[in-house]
């Protein structure tokens, strides 16, 4: 069943009471449905993700997926952020746990932590990485997503609390020069920016995290 | 009269004598002209505009008050309340129009209003004051002719009720309604897997009748 | 249902000083020489050709003479850095709309946490207006928003959290509306000049010019406050640091 979208913030979903139109949705992202839906929480989508996400003493409510299944329709949206719906092909896609807003039922998850020193850190990225053929929604706080191509001659670095996900064949790594980040005492923010190296396409939102 | 919108987050509006603006305190951004601000006095059913004004208080969740600020004068307002998106409403006087208690920025003062608290027990409850028991939430019913400028985060979108339809709501993202609603507050606790997010029991709104509701994209508190 | 991906930008389709395309959000320069930028307001760079872009910290770069010269601000030097090098940066700040100004020999006085970046033909001095910055010269500069900037012409009355800056008419002035005061003082008139709540005090802006204004966020802990307040104490004898810290003392309790 496709997916439209009400408003850029708010995407709609249509179940006609079939497994092939339930979907995963973000926990607490329904604002309003009509008709015979049901709601069952989905825990964080499979993967060694939850080991950390206990270490890290992450409450898991905005990791966390709920079944929506039934038959009628729902209208999700999170934080007022403008949502990007991908058609997955077979391809891969790696997103920031906390930006999932929809995935349909025939995509498979596996949910990773990865530290900057190892799980045990306190810094890093949950990455869901999506696989299979079907529809994927993210969230962009802050404004319209934007894409951004790498190429082996033009590789991108990137602020983790605006990156969103990406697709294709690419080398993430961290990268722990921060000069463009204020971290003498008062601000906040992660200690390390993202690079991408490969060939491939980069989700970033214009808010940060 | 009516609120112009200049921008998502702003309105502006002409204030003349005889056409006073009511705006909820800490909304006024800019005035040019001959404008004096003076906060809303008086109990229920009181106060000196049109058919009374609701006890000069809109309840927040939790029962704390709204405090309301008056506009007089001749000139011209730009109202708007920390970056959240304004929506205008206008309505014709054929309907009431109810808003979530913290949601409402301004109307024209010529409204009347009430405040209403939608509880547990099904339908709606008339103007509490003192403790409140049970889930539910406060709104401010404006009636009469004339503008409502309402706050949401990211903005509103309409959803028509009619017919044998019936809507259910997150109440966190219940922004207004026009209409000849009926909004029915109820738990469900299966409801908590799908709210989430520290909503406590799970509370929902049941809508049916003919009218329309405005919920924002977010279930975000102001 | 298509997919609603944006089309993929790169360095040879990105813009060398615009918006992001479609997206009043994101902004994108191309480095051409140094470029003055906020810390924390960069979302993404693509260094150019195997090189990187550097972001040296004001207090810590090699150009002194060249910084002294173009920002004459210690106040808020740690919250800045010099970008040099080659390739496309790309800015965001808070999902803020970011819009790009051009100063002919002028000059405007600008919010310090909505100024994004400037060019070096700009000069940078901090406002007698607490929290504000003004730039003078020849050259552009990006600030932020929150929602599009609206202009208005003075005579105009604005809240002081409202206000993003001003051009080429004067400095406001204070206003504290005595009838409102009156109102709500009553027996505690004294204390109100210690709280800031409500619309107590405005800025007065007259003259000719343009004022700009936003409906924003309420900054809850300004750091910059903390930073002058600390400035000003060095300043202070004996008996009225006892003072201060009473009043501070005060505040504390009331928080609970």
């Amino acid at each position: 069943m496709p997916w439209r979208l009400e408003t850029p913030r708010v995407l709609v979903v249509d179940l006609d009471g079939s497994k092939t139109s339930a979907v995963r949705a973000q926990t607490g992202s329904m604002v309003a449905y009509e008709g015979d839906v049901q709601f069952k929480n989905a825990g964080m989508g499979g993967g060694g993700g939850l080991r950390a996400a206990f270490k890290q003493r992450v409450t898991g409510e905005s990791l966390s997926l709920m079944e929506v299944t039934g038959r009628g329709t729902v209208h999700l949206a999170v934080d007022a952020g403008y949502v990007l719906v991908l058609d997955l092909a077979g391809d891969v896609l790696k997103a920031e746990s906390e930006g999932l807003l929809c995935l349909a039922n025939s995509l498979t998850t596996d949910v990773t932590f990865t530290g900057l020193q190892g799980a045990s850190s306190g810094q890093g990225l949950f990455t869901t990485t999506v696989t299979g053929h079907g529809q994927a929604a993210l969230i962009s706080l802050g404004g319209p997503p934007i894409a951004l191509r790498v190429t082996p001659q033009t590789p991108l670095v990137v602020d983790p609390d605006a990156y969103i996900g990406c697709v294709g064949n690419l080398n993430q790594s961290f990268v722990t020069d921060v000069s463009w980040r204020n971290l003498v005492g008062e601000s906040s923010g992660e200690a390390f920016s993202l690079r991408f190296e490969g060939q491939g396409i980069v989700y970033i939102q214009p808010e940060e995290r | 009269m009516g609120f112009t919108k200049v921008t998502p987050k702003v309105v502006l509006a002409e204030v003349r004598p005889g056409q006073e603006v009511l705006a909820r305190r800490g909304a006024m951004l800019a005035s040019s002209g001959e404008i004096a601000f003076s906060p809303v006095v008086g109990g229920p059913g009181g106060g000196a505009y049109g058919g009374g004004i609701a006890a000069s208080l809109a309840r927040g969740m939790q029962g704390e008050a709204v405090p309301l600020m008056v506009a007089e004068g001749n000139g011209s307002v730009h109202y708007g309340f920390r970056g959240h998106h304004v929506t205008v409403i206008d309505l014709d006087g054929s309907h009431p129009m109810s808003v979530e208690a913290d949601r409402l920025l301004a109307h024209d003062a010529n409204m009347s209003s009430s405040v209403v608290f939608l509880g547990q027990q099904g339908g709606l409850r008339g103007a509490v004051r003192g403790a409140v028991t049970g889930q539910g939430l406060f709104t401010t019913q404006l009636s009469g002719r004339g503008s409502v400028a309402v706050l949401s985060h990211g903005g509103t979108f309409a959803l028509r009720v009619g017919g044998s339809q019936q809507i259910v709501v997150d109440p966190q993202a219940y922004v207004a309604h026009v209409g000849n609603l009926r909004l029915d507050v109820a738990t469900a606790l299966s409801w908590r897997d799908a709210v989430g997010r520290g909503s406590g029991e799970g509370v929902q709104l049941k809508v049916s009748g003919e009218g329309t509701v405005y919920v924002q994209a977010s279930e975000e508190k102001l | 249902m298509v997919s609603t991906s944006p089309q993929p930008l790169d360095p040879s389709t990105l813009p060398d000083h615009d918006n992001v395309p479609d997206n009043p959000y994101a902004y994108c320069v191309r480095l051409n020489g140094p470029l003055f930028m906020q810390t924390g307001r960069m979302i993404a760079y693509y260094p150019v050709g195997g090189g990187t872009i550097r972001f040296e910290p004001l207090t810590a770069t090699s150009m002194t003479a060249m910084v002294a010269s173009h920002f004459s601000s210690p106040l808020y030097s740690r919250d800045w850095v010099v970008a040099n090098g080659q390739g496309h940066v790309i800015l965001g700040d808070r999902g803020y709309d970011i819009n790009s100004y051009d100063l002919d020999d002028g000059n405007l006085t600008v919010r310090a946490a909505n100024l994004l970046a400037f060019d070096a033909g700009l000069e940078l001095k901090e406002s007698i207006i607490p929290g504000f910055l003004t730039l003078l010269g020849t050259g552009k500069f990006l600030a932020s928003s929150s929602g599009p900037v609206i202009f208005v012409e003075p005579p105009v009355r604005v809240d002081p959290e409202a206000l993003v800056g001003w051009a080429d008419c004067p400095a406001p002035s204070q206003h504290f509306d005595a009838g409102w005061m009156g109102h709500f003082l009553g027996a505690a008139r004294g204390a109100v000049f210690g709280t800031r709540s409500g619309e107590e005090r405005q800025y007065d802006f007259t003259g000719a010019g343009t004022v700009l204004l936003q409906s924003s966020e309420r900054m809850l802990e300004d750091p910059h406050v903390v930073r002058r307040l600390e400035g000003e104490v060095n300043q202070l004898g004996t008996g009225q640091l006892r003072h201060l810290a009473g009043v501070i003392q005060s505040r504390l309790s009331q928080n609970g």
